[in-house]
Formats: C-alpha cells, structure tokens, sequence
C-alpha cells in the first residue's frame, strides 16, 4: 500500500515558483507516496515571527496546525528546509509557555523536509539519466542550522552520477536573503549576496543547486542583476530532470 | 558611552559599505580566523562540543548563583589582600578608579586591553578630569593615536592593514614610515616602554574571576598586560559582574575555548593569574591590587527569562567573524562598543533599547553565530526576541523600549498579513493572481517599500503558470 502525506508548500514556493511543487509532488510519486494537499495552507509565519511580530505568527501557525490534524498519523513533508525548520522546531519556542504548547509540540514531530522524507524514510534509489554535468551546491543556512537536512539533500544529490559537485569555498555563509533583511537592509543583502556570487563563479560552475526557494529567489534575481547567465535550479526540479533525463540543465 | 554624536542609521551602512579598504580587510582578516578557529577545533580537541557543554553548565551554575559568587569572591579575595569595590553603574565606576587616581597623585595610567573600560567611557571620563590613559595593546594603540573605537572586541585595529598602521605611526608618532610587520612591532615597542617608565597606575579588564580562590585571570599576548599588572605599584582590575565563576577548574575550561574561538590560537601567550599584591619578602609586583566589580544593567539581564543567556558570554568575538553582517559594515557601524550578534545583544541591554535597538536589523537570522559561540547563547533567537520587544511585544521588556515609537504602517502592513495568511480563500486569490512577484513580499508593498527595496539591486522573478490548477489534476493527489 502507497504511504501517505500531506504536503506543506510554503508560501514563496506556491507564489514564485508553482512548478517546483509539482515537481516536489511528483517525486513523492516515484517513490509511491499519495499526497493530500491542504487547499486552506498559508504561510509558515517566518515574516512576521522573525520581525518580532508574535502574537500575529501564533494566529498563523494555529491556523495552518489546524487543517493538519485531521488525521495526525500522517506527516507533514516541506520542500524548504527554511519553513520545515520553523514548523519542527522555532515554533516551539514561539509558544513556549503557551496553552496551546502541547498541541504545537505534536504537530512540529510529524514534519519533514522532503529531502529526509526521500532519503531517511523512503530510501529512494535514484538513476541518472542526465548527461555529465558541473554543478554547486548553496547550502540555505536554516536548512543547515535548524531543520538539519543538507546532508540528506546532499546525499540525494550524491546518487547522480554524472553530476560532479564544485563546492563554494564559503559554503556555510548566508546568501544575504533573511526575508525581512533582504527588505528592511537591501544594501547589506546585496554586499551579503555579491560575495556569494564571487564564490560561485570561482566554481566555474553554470548551475546553482539549492533547496530553499528563497535563498533561489535571492541569489538568481541578483544573479541576472549582474547580467550573469548562472542559474540558480531548486534540487527538486534538479533530481526530476536527471532521474527523467530531461536534460533542460546543460 | 555617549550616543550623541550618532550618526542616522542609513548613513552610517552607506559609508561602511563604501569603504572598500575597510571590507577588504576586514573579509580577508575574518576569513582567516574562521579558517585558524576551524583546525584547531577540528586538529586539536577530542570533544569541542562536549566543552561547550561543560563550559555553558559552568557559566550558568555561577550565573545562576551569582549573589553567593560574588560574596564569596570578595570574602577570599580580601583574605588575599585585594581591595575590592563595588560599582552600580558606569559612572559610579568611573568614579571609584578616579579616587584611587586623585589619591595616589597619578596624572597618568596606563591601560591593558579592557572592554569593560570601554562600556563604562573610561579614557573619557578620565580626560575631562585631566588624567592621560594610555592603551597598551597594540590594536588598541593603534586606534587610540587614529582616536578611533574599537572596531571589534578582540582585535580593536582588524580594519587596517599594515600599510594604514604604518601611516598612523608616522603620523602621530613621528616614527619613520615602515611596512615591515616586525618593524610596525618595535615602533610600538619602543613607545610603550617610554609609557611604562616610571608607571604608578596600571588598569587592566577581568577574563574570569574565581570565587573559591578570590583571584582572577587574564590572558593576552603581548605582555603589555603583564607589564599593567606588574610593574606600577598600584593595579586595578576592573571587572563586569558576570566574569566570577566558582571554581580553577571552570575558569580553566573557559580558557580552552576562549582563545581557539577568538583567534585561532591553542593557547594564549600569556596567562596571568592574579592572586593579590607583593606579599613580604617577595622583590616585585604591585603594592596594592584593586578589583573594581561593576553592575550596569547587568542585574536586569540577569532577571529576564530569556537575556540572562547572553551573561555567559566570554567576550570571545566568534560571533562577529562568523557573521555575514559584521564584515560587510565593520564594527564601527553599529555605533556601539559591543558590535556583531553579541552586541546586537547586551548593547540594548546595556545602553537600552532607545540607544542601540536600530543596529537589530543588521542580522539575516542565518544562525551562524550561535552554532559557533563556544558558551551557546542562542545569539539569533535572543536577537529576535529583542526585534519582538521594539515592535512593543513580549513580557518584561528590555529597558528602554517603552521610549521606542513604533511604526503604525509596519503594523498595518503586519494585520493585513495575518489577515490573508489566516484564510485559505484569500490566500489562494491572492496568489493566484500574483504574476510578477512573490505574493508575500507583494503584500507588504501598500504600506511599506518592498518591492522598491528589493528591485534596487535584484531581479524580480517570472512567475510561470498557477499552482492550484495544477494540483487539482495530478494523480495521487488529493486536493481538498
């Protein structure tokens, strides 16, 4: 019997980049694993909760635990490690103290970066399909720092083959997003992403592989800022196009 | 310290950023650290995490009994014969090194590296009584002939190179110009053994005070600390309450983190254990030695839930050369004597929210430097906290920040938010119609100036198709 989750799909994911989703949704496919989509999801609540705006980000988080309880077997997969992270653990921290704690703290152990899901729990086996390719990979530091799922992103990067890996010399530092950052100090934000962008070309590298479609949106709209022609892929649309040889990266 | 030559906050970033000396220096100089630090703890150590560990347990035991600490320090401290002080507030502070100063007739001191000093505005306080304090660090040096602060709270120069340094000595020293490392190094040399000739008062800062044997430690590398603390008759040893621990062995432990974090190194070149002064018989050290334990807000960090973590700091600057932040503006933008995640920090809480909270913008959240602090404060959540206690949320406030304004159209563009982002109706409109840019960031744009902050230097993205028309047709999927 196929396994079952619901899938939680982030609001920059859903909003500037829908194809992802279907791509994320398609591998949970291959390796035969139903999807309920929640149509009522939102937001994780990462702009209001890391501008200091509380009270607001509980609304949010209890308004998305909510659709996710109706069947409390099942887990929650997210294609960010970013918002995975805030569900599985800063929210805790958000209502630390409040009555609603223990209900919080149930949903936050069912949710997943889909990366682990893949790699942890359905041991996906991946062929490459994909002819040889020079890549780098953008560690996204919530990715790496609080969900705890690069070395599962970088184990299902692994199994492709003909995909070499040119690893950034500055690999653990932040692209410059930080959501509201971005916003609230774009000059830093672009001195921050300059010099991620000085270390990706050092690569020589054509391809940017990230899983985090913010740091994406980042790093690529600064990229062509800079007319460079570097693309920044997310890892989902990534390993779809190898495992079908697709080839649209070359 | 004064905030009233501050200069507005957007200024200041500006300048920062365009001073490519400065982020050249500063990026190259940092990234060695990082890279020194990270084959120490990977070469060097069994158990890096574990000493962390042990090192976060120890500070917290004697936070946590501080009042016990602090009585039992000054108790065996004064069996050791060390005069010890007490100080409520930086200016109360001042004021007790000042008498010892008029008493003993001392026109001039000499100073170790101290950034207790530097929070309390000594060498300030100090001139307009008429007293000369002399750094004897040599960063500190450096930046006290250029009359600037410091710019980081380990290495106070690490914004100027040595073709900069070399200037500055010819400049204010009149020494020849010489770029020769070891050349800048006897320059200095030479100035401060004239400086400590004749010297009668020197100061220095606390590393960690030990409860149990009522002494104190230090560490540098020059030997100019050894000099302050042994050659003038008189040493005062000014001290922030939080540096007492209880016991050798959890002074011993900080040791071990604190200079691998720091710069890199296995072990500083220079320990000093301070014990007392020159007991009868003995040929040299000082006659008097004074420990002037200052409070200055401390108490209330001590008293928050949350910011009482950020008292384990050991003052170590990891934070700050891990931070993608710190490098690109440099310490001076922060217009504070604690920069980078730390002294986003303690410096609200020290100076109060209505001095420093504008430099809590100044972090992408990325968490670097709370997987790097070697006592684990969680700098990015305390950080947060505080960004939560500016915009007027959170229970017991850091002090200042009921004298903060908040900004009725960021709360605006906020309850709008909520709104949307609680109705799966208007979410899903909204989205769906978004063709240009991520909906979220869009949403914020009636009210504040997002789209213009981000098209400044970035593309916007080409949003191809909508996701819920998808979903409804995919196989295995159920949309509901």
């Amino acid at each position: 019997m196929n396994k079952k989750v619901y899938l939680f799909s982030t609001c920059v994911c859903s909003s500037a980049m829908p194809q992802t989703v279907i791509n994320a949704i398609e591998l949970l496919r291959l390796a035969n694993v139903d999807v309920i989509y929640k149509k009522n999801q939102t937001c994780c609540s990462q702009p209001s909760y890391n501008s200091g705006y509380f009270e607001e980000s509980k609304k949010i988080v209890l308004h998305n635990v909510a659709l996710f309880e109706e069947d409390e077997s099942l887990p929650i997969v997210v294609p960010a490690g970013s918002c995975a992270g805030m569900f599985s653990h800063d929210i805790l921290e958000l209502f630390k103290g409040d009555k609603e704690f223990e209900r919080i703290k149930r949903f936050s152990e069912r949710v997943y970066d889909l990366s682990q899901y893949l790699h942890k729990v359905c041991q996906v086996n991946y062929e490459d399909k994909g002819a040889p390719l020079t890549i780098t990979w953008h560690t996204s530091c919530h990715a790496f720092r609080i969900q705890k799922c690069v070395d599962s992103q970088k184990a299902l990067l692994s199994q492709f083959k003909n995909v070499t890996l040119a690893p950034l010399q500055y690999e653990e530092e932040c692209c410059g997003f930080g959501g509201t950052f971005s916003i609230k100090e774009p000059e830093i934000s672009n001195a921050i992403v300059s010099a991620k962008i000085d270390d990706i070309k050092h690569t020589g590298a054509k391809y940017v592989v990230a899983g985090d479609s913010a740091c994406i949106l980042n790093i690529q709209g600064a990229l062509k800022r800079q007319n460079s022609d570097i693309q920044v892929v997310h890892l989902y649309d990534f390993l779809l196009d190898r495992i079908k040889g697709a080839n649209a990266y070359v | 310290m004064s905030n009233s030559a501050k200069m507005p906050h957007e200024q200041i970033v500006k300048i920062k950023l365009n001073d490519k000396q400065m982020r050249e220096n500063l990026r190259t100089a940092m990234h060695t650290l990082q890279k020194n630090r990270l084959n120490l703890v990977e070469n060097k150590f069994n158990d890096w995490q574990g000493l962390r560990q042990r090192a976060k347990q120890a500070k917290n035991n004697a936070i946590q009994s501080l009042g016990e600490r602090l009585v039992e320090f000054e108790k065996n401290a004064t069996k050791n014969g060390i005069k010890v002080h007490w100080a409520d507030t930086d200016v109360d502070a001042c004021n007790i090194i000042y008498e010892l100063i008029k008493k003993n007739n001392v026109t001039k001191i000499l100073k170790g590296k101290s950034m207790a000093s530097e929070e309390i505005g000594l060498n300030h306080f100090l001139q307009e009584k008429g007293v000369e304090a002399i750094e004897s660090d040599l960063g500190e040096l450096i930046i006290q002939l250029n009359h600037e602060p410091p710019v980081h709270i380990v290495v106070p120069a690490i914004h100027k190179n040595r073709y900069e340094v070399a200037q500055i000595f010819k400049d204010k020293l009149n020494a020849p110009y010489e770029e020769e490392i070891e050349k800048l190094n006897s320059i200095a040399r030479t100035h401060l053994r004239d400086q400590f000739e004749g010297l009668k008062m020197g100061l220095s800062g606390v590393n960690f005070a030990m409860s149990k044997e009522g002494a104190f430690w230090l560490i540098e590398n020059e030997g100019n600390g050894r000099m302050c603390t042994t050659a003038p008759d008189i040493h005062v040893a000014l001290c922030g309450i939080e540096k007492v621990l209880e016991t050798f062995e959890d002074a011993a432990t900080m040791v071990h983190l604190l200079t691998p974090s720091a710069t890199g190194q296995f072990i500083p070149t220079y320990n000093n254990i301070i014990s007392g002064p020159r007991k009868n018989g003995d040929k040299d050290g000082p006659k008097e030695v004074h420990v002037v334990l200052f409070n200055h807000n401390r108490t209330n960090m001590l008293a928050h839930e949350d910011y009482h973590e950020a008292l384990r700091c050991i003052r170590c600057g990891s934070c700050m050369n891990f931070c993608p932040v710190y490098d690109k503006i440099g310490g001076h933008a922060y217009q504070t004597i604690y920069p980078g995640p730390i002294g986003e920090v303690i410096s609200p809480n020290l100076f109060g929210m209505d001095q420093n909270s504008d430099i809590l913008s100044f972090c992408s959240l990325c968490g670097r430097c709370s997987e790097v602090c070697p006592v684990k404060i969680p700098l990015a959540s305390l950080i947060r906290k505080l960004r939560a206690n500016k915009v007027g949320q959170g229970e017991n406030k850091a002090f200042g920040s009921d004298k903060l304004e908040h900004s009725k159209t960021e709360q605006i563009a906020f309850k709008l938010f909520v709104k949307a982002a609680t109705s799966g109706g208007i979410w899903r409109f909204n989205i769906s119609s978004a063709h240009t840019f991520n909906f979220v960031l869009k949403t914020f744009s009636h009210q504040l100036p997002v789209i213009k902050n981000w098209t400044k230097y970035k593309e916007l993205p080409d949003i191809k198709g909508t996701l819920y028309d998808k979903l409804k047709n995919m196989e295995g999927v159920s949309y509901e």
